[in-house]
């Protein structure tokens, strides 16, 4: 009898994860005929439709304009009261990706064992390989329009390699559109004693590195056509994972973290002659404008505006930066888009759905026109990874990403009543004005906080929760910090934090959940990653 | 507030600025009249005019018209000195100085980081700085290149750079390379000893030329195969390595050698190596302890870029006094004082002051100093480092005799072009500050309804 023990309750989950599947995908195996009726059309692909039907059928879009005629076997949708758009996408982030743990072990790295990973070299990392759909995720987008979104990690300096989702399949072989499409380069370089450890060391590490890659294609390539008489190269992983970049077939993404990163990744993409994307982490790309437009670079502009460290503002103190951060950054794409340089909406930096849409609103408050804001979430991300004949606009053919909103969807409070991924139907419901869920826990007390990674320490937090109002102090290893303004939701909770160390001002976003007297979640530090961190309530 | 003051102040001295950039014409005349003319060149001139014709400085001498259109600048009897050049820094850097990740890394460039958004470009124009030399930190026997910079404040990071002058190579020797101070920072590192460092670079110059070599065997036989006209396969060319490309361009002198060291034994040992392999080594940077070896120094033409009196701070930097830079000076020895520090910097003409009070050094000894001796360890005496007619117009205006303890710097000028005006920085502040005070009572108000 001991193996049947053993198996119940295996047998319980496997069973219990395909009764989940199948409910989230029973909706739209049987529904593949949908049609929207009488709903005012923005196709973006020509002028709105002010009252039209659309016809979706087996993941695509079968038919859309004013006087379409209604097939039988459609289920129908009224859209009398309601607006379709193209489905949102994030052009890069990186929310999606569940990496493997990191636990730097020092010792290991002061004995010189250290690896490539250590060194933030990881050109094979795959986000394909480690992005985690799931319904939860998948609502939180849908629930402001986004029905698409490129996944890159973005830790290290050859960071690794993108990938395209559609938000409609929690099984990644099914949601995937497009693998492997783009290679994170990043300017921050690892902490320790390995070799590159400093910005300068960084570029002269990708100098030749990427130019060893290209070496490396040619010599191989040279040896498998001639074989007689040439010695053969040896093989890397490595290599062979940059050379498709390093040889320019594919794009790299440059994350830059300032202006200077935007110039410096300029010079680097012309003198090694990549293809290229510039990521603008830190909000600054207005200051290069002209260089952005000499170049005809394509920019993935972030909504997070946080005036970076090098900023002369920052250098002048808290009560400057913010005021730039309040005055000047929120500019930055509206800038972008008067100068008439292509860009796609980032979601890099913000730390979960509603904080890039709110970004994003931020942008609009700031003069970026709406269409122009539109353009860079739908049209401009399928345009510039390729898929611009599949997504971006609602025409016949194309893929049926959509959203179904109630009134605007670029609007302070969103209404998206369904949303659509690969033809399938997402039915959203409508959240009471100013409630979020009760919450269910209460902080208030002492917790212990280990955070892991990179940025590895152990912190006290002294909570103090009110409703769902979340205060506290934090004791780190650079001082006491205190924050205001957190929240707690159920058992979700979230604070932002500004630390000061070494005369640089960090921003740190804290979000979790609690389950007892322990807590799991995640820290968001600007540019420079995320990091997991658990707790645990100090007894007393 | 007071940062922000300070920053409306940095901003609108920046438009002034810009806009009067912005009118000058390519070739606008300035001529700066009736100061007490701190030539370098030549002697003093009281009551001495400077006329500067765009960039640069056309005529210097008593009672100078000024040419139709000119800006004419009183000086009002004030001391105007060559612009300030600090050979040894570190600012309008971005990210770490060292990469200590390898112990050899002349592939790295300090090129490729160049900060403008450094504040203390801005703190140099205050202290009369007009060009700073800007290099990788000294945790390496062979760092970082390094390069020159003026302090043209405001500008983009190609704009910064001192055109012409020569790139350098960073090396340093001792303590700071051993990782003598830097206990439990992480592994032990290869060299542990002064012996070591040195060897670790001889070893590298072998490597480059075996590198070298195959690169000129590669050229030969794919000549050959050009020349076969297809009958010759074309060879496959050697791997470029940048850090051993770095390595022969010092061989080739292409790279000025600018080594950190502070004991007298170990700097006649690098002169020797350099000596042995062809390599311009062109300066000892902090050499406290280059007073014990002035013959030699002179001998191979090796200058000292040196504090007039810091030291102390670490056990090979104990046997100095303030009077190394004056003895070195006295025996022939191409002396600069420089800064090391974002701090000191703004106070050089003060370190050079020491050099007469403690050396007793002539005036003039001393402001070469800060100026030509330092342009010429930079390789850009040809441009600046002496007011005369043909050079940049760089120049540094202060109320009193540059060594005077109680003097100030008043106003810098790089190109002809004025980027720091001490008067008009202030009145701007306390506009700024006035506004800020004038809105204050408004918001009270509109807070309180």
């Amino acid at each position: 009898m001991p193996h049947r023990t053993r198996f119940r309750p295996l047998l319980f989950s496997l069973s219990f994860i395909f009764l989940v599947s199948l409910s989230l995908r029973s909706e739209q195996d049987l529904h593949r005929v949908w049609a929207v009726k009488d709903a005012r059309i923005i196709t973006l692909a020509g002028p709105p439709i002010e009252k039209g039907n659309l016809v979706i059928r087996d993941g695509l879009i079968e038919a859309v304009g004013a006087s379409i005629p209604i097939p039988k076997d459609a289920e129908v949708i009224d859209g009398a009261k309601l607006t379709v758009y193209p489905g949102l996408m994030d052009g890069l982030g990186q929310s999606l990706l569940k990496l493997p743990e990191e636990k730097t072990d020092m010792t290991r790295i002061y004995s010189g064992e250290f690896t490539d990973k250590d060194r933030g070299i990881t050109p094979g990392l795959a986000a394909f390989d480690h992005v985690n759909l799931g319904k939860a995720a998948f609502e939180k987008y849908h629930k402001l329009g986004f029905v698409a979104g490129h996944v890159m990690p973005d830790r290290g300096v050859f960071t690794g390699r993108s990938a395209l989702f559609s938000f409609s399949d929690p099984d990644k072989n099914k949601a995937l559109l497009l693998k492997d499409v783009c290679l994170g380069i990043g300017f921050s370089p690892s902490n320790f004693l390995v070799y590159p450890n400093s910005l300068m060391g960084v570029h002269a590490y990708l100098k030749q590195a990427l130019n060893d890659a290209v070496y490396f294609d040619q010599a191989t390539s040279r040896w498998l056509k001639e074989m007689k008489g040439l010695t053969r190269p040896d093989h890397s992983p490595n290599l062979e994972a940059l050379a498709g970049y390093a040889t320019a077939a594919k794009p790299v993404i440059f994350l830059c973290r300032n202006q200077n990163d935007i110039r410096r990744s300029l010079s680097l993409a012309a003198e090694l002659k990549l293809d290229y994307f510039i990521a603008d982490l830190g909000g600054e790309s207005f200051e290069v404008i002209p260089e952005l437009k000499k170049a005809k670079t394509r920019v993935l502009c972030t909504v997070a505006f946080k005036a970076p460290g090098s900023s002369l503002y920052a250098q002048q103190g808290k009560a400057e930066k913010e005021r730039a951060e309040k005055e000047i950054y929120p500019k930055n794409p509206a800038r972008l888009a008067e100068a008439g340089i292509p860009f796609a909406f980032s979601s890099l930096g913000t730390d979960d759905p509603k904080a890039f849409a709110e970004g994003i609103q931020k942008a609009i408050d700031a003069g970026l026109p709406k269409e122009k804001a539109l353009e860079a979430l739908t049209k401009t991300p399928a345009a510039f990874f390729g898929l611009d004949r599949a997504l971006g606009t609602i025409e016949p053919g194309k893929i049926a990403n959509l959203v179904l909103v109630e009134g605007e969807l670029l609007a302070k409070e969103t209404k998206v009543r369904f949303a659509f991924a690969d033809g399938g139907r997402f039915e959203l419901k409508e959240a009471k004005p100013g409630e979020g869920e009760k919450p269910t826990v209460n902080l208030t007390g002492k917790w212990e906080m280990t955070i892991e990674g990179g940025m590895a320490m152990k912190l006290t937090v002294d909570f103090a929760q009110e409703e769902a109002a979340l205060s506290g102090k934090m004791t780190t290893p650079f001082g006491m910090f205190e924050f205001t303004g957190g929240s707690v939701s159920g058992k979700d909770f979230s604070f932002e934090m500004n630390v000061s160390v070494g005369g640089q001002d960090i921003d740190l976003f804290f979000s979790g959940s609690v389950e007892g007297d322990r807590m799991t979640g995640s820290v968001v530090q600007g540019g420079a990653g995320t990091a997991e961190f658990t707790a645990r309530r100090i007894p007393g | 507030m007071k940062p922000r003051i300070a920053a409306i102040g940095i901003c609108a001295a920046l438009l002034v600025l810009s806009l009067c950039g912005g009118l000058t014409a390519a070739e606008k005349a300035v001529l700066l009249k009736n100061g007490q003319v701190i030539t370098v060149s030549g002697g003093p001139i009281p009551g001495g005019d400077i006329l500067v014709q765009g960039t640069k400085i056309v005529k210097v001498g008593k009672g100078l018209s000024a040419p139709p259109g000119a800006e004419v600048i009183d000086l009002g009897g004030r001391w105007v000195m060559p612009g300030i050049i600090d050979s040894h820094s570190h600012i309008a850097l971005e990210g770490d100085v060292n990469e200590t990740g390898a112990l050899l890394t002349p592939e790295v460039d300090c090129k490729d980081v160049i900060n403008p958004q450094d504040i203390n470009i801005f703190y140099a124009l205050t202290g009369g700085v007009t060009a700073v030399h800007t290099m990788h930190g000294s945790a390496n026997p062979i760092g970082g290149k390094g390069i020159s910079l003026k302090m043209r404040w405001g500008k983009g990071p190609e704009e910064l750079v001192f055109a012409g002058a020569p790139l350098t190579s960073k090396w340093a020797l001792g303590e700071n390379p051993k990782r003598s101070n830097m206990s439990g920072m992480g592994p032990s590192r290869y060299p542990r000893t002064r012996m070591g460092v040195e060897e670790s670079i001889r070893d590298e110059f072998e490597k480059a030329r075996e590198y070298m070599k195959k690169w000129a065997e590669y050229e030969k036989t794919a000549k050959a195969a050009r020349d076969s006209k297809g009958k010759v396969p074309t060879p496959l060319p050697p791997k470029k390595d940048y850090r051993l490309e770095g390595i022969t361009d010092i061989l080739n002198g292409k790279l000025w050698v600018r080594c950190h060291g502070y004991q007298s034994e170990e700097m006649l040992s690098i002169m020797r190596l350099c000596k042995e392999y062809g390599v311009k080594l062109v300066c000892f940077e902090h050499g406290l302890e280059s007073y014990r070896i002035t013959n030699e120094l002179v001998e191979y033409g090796v200058a000292v870029s040196t504090f007039a009196d810091f030291w102390g701070y670490k056990w090979e930097a104990y046997n100095t006094m303030p009077q190394a830079a004056a003895l070195c000076a006295k025996r022939g020895v191409l002396v600069a004082l420089s800064s090391d520090d974002a701090e000191r910097m703004r106070h050089l003409f003060n370190d050079a002051a020491k050099t007469v009070r403690f050396g007793g050094v002539t005036e003039d000894a001393a402001v070469r100093m800060l100026t030509i001796n330092p342009a010429k360890i930079m390789g850009v005496d040809r441009w600046v480092g002496t007011i005369e007619p043909g050079k940049d117009a760089d120049l540094a205006v202060f109320n009193r005799h540059p060594l005077d303890p109680f003097t100030v710097c008043e106003m810098t000028m790089v190109d002809g072009k004025v980027y720091f005006d001490r008067a008009k920085y202030l009145e701007e502040r306390k506009k700024a500050e006035e506004e800020e005070k004038k809105k204050e009572p408004e918001k009270k108000d509109g807070g309180e309804v």
